[in-house]
């Protein structure tokens, strides 16, 4: 399984797309399309809309997170913006603004 | 993944594509395609399924895949067996491998010794 990862010292401004995992620990602008799982690591800075198969977020996200199957905030986790997958867990430490939609 | 002190090299799978630019420090390993610029403090890497146009930017580059555009780099730059490069290379150093398709101009930044100074640079 070959994920594509942005290392931290990176910054991608445009858009990416991608047949499998990514794991963003740089800063994005822009927007970020997966097909399987997207992780924003501790530290990462995410400007945009990012939807995968599942999302898992450590750093900052300015913009929504849609996800197929599962969305996890984890502690240290700051997203400014809504989220939406069948499952959403925002774990104690993680700071969240904005809608979340589980399509219920 | 347990990595200490150094930074993660940022690696663009196959089956990925950027379309924009990708900045910054570190080496980064391309399997896949940018669309853009590419500018890097780093060492980078084109393999095999890789392509990149229209800029490229770096310290070291090895080429394996496609680059189509500028390429520039502080180091050397290798062109390995099976690469298509087309465009502009601005180099410190430069090889090309037996099978590479190559269709550029090169600028080799060096100093002609003084014997062949003056005969039109």
């Amino acid at each position: 399984m070959a994920s594509t990862i942005i290392g931290a010292g990176i910054t991608i401004e445009g858009e990416v797309t991608a047949e499998e995992d990514v794991i963003i620990q740089g800063t994005l602008r822009g927007r970020l399309s997966a097909k399987e799982s997207i992780t924003i690591d501790q530290g990462a800075v995410v400007e945009a809309d990012v939807d995968g198969s599942t999302a898992a977020v450590s750093g900052s996200v300015t913009g929504n997170v849609t996800a197929i199957d599962r969305v996890d905030l984890q502690n240290g986790a700051r997203v400014v913006g809504n989220i939406k997958a069948a499952r959403i867990t925002i774990a104690d430490g993680a700071q969240f603004k904005g809608h979340v939609d589980m399509d219920v | 993944m347990g990595d200490e002190a150094a930074v993660q090299t940022t690696s663009i799978a196959s089956g990925t594509r950027v379309r924009g630019s990708v900045v910054g420090d570190g080496d980064v390993t391309i399997d896949g395609n940018v669309e853009g610029k590419l500018a890097v403090r780093g060492d980078v890497t084109v393999g095999d399924s890789g392509f990149v146009s229209s800029s490229l930017e770096a310290v070291n580059v090895t080429v394996s895949g496609g680059v189509d555009g500028e390429l520039r780099a502080t180091g050397h730059v290798r062109i390995a067996a099976g690469a298509r490069v087309r465009g502009t290379l601005t180099v410190e150093g430069l090889s090309i491998e037996d099978g590479a398709l190559v269709a550029a101009r090169v600028e080799c930044n060096f100093e002609l010794p003084k014997e062949l100074e003056g005969t039109g640079r």
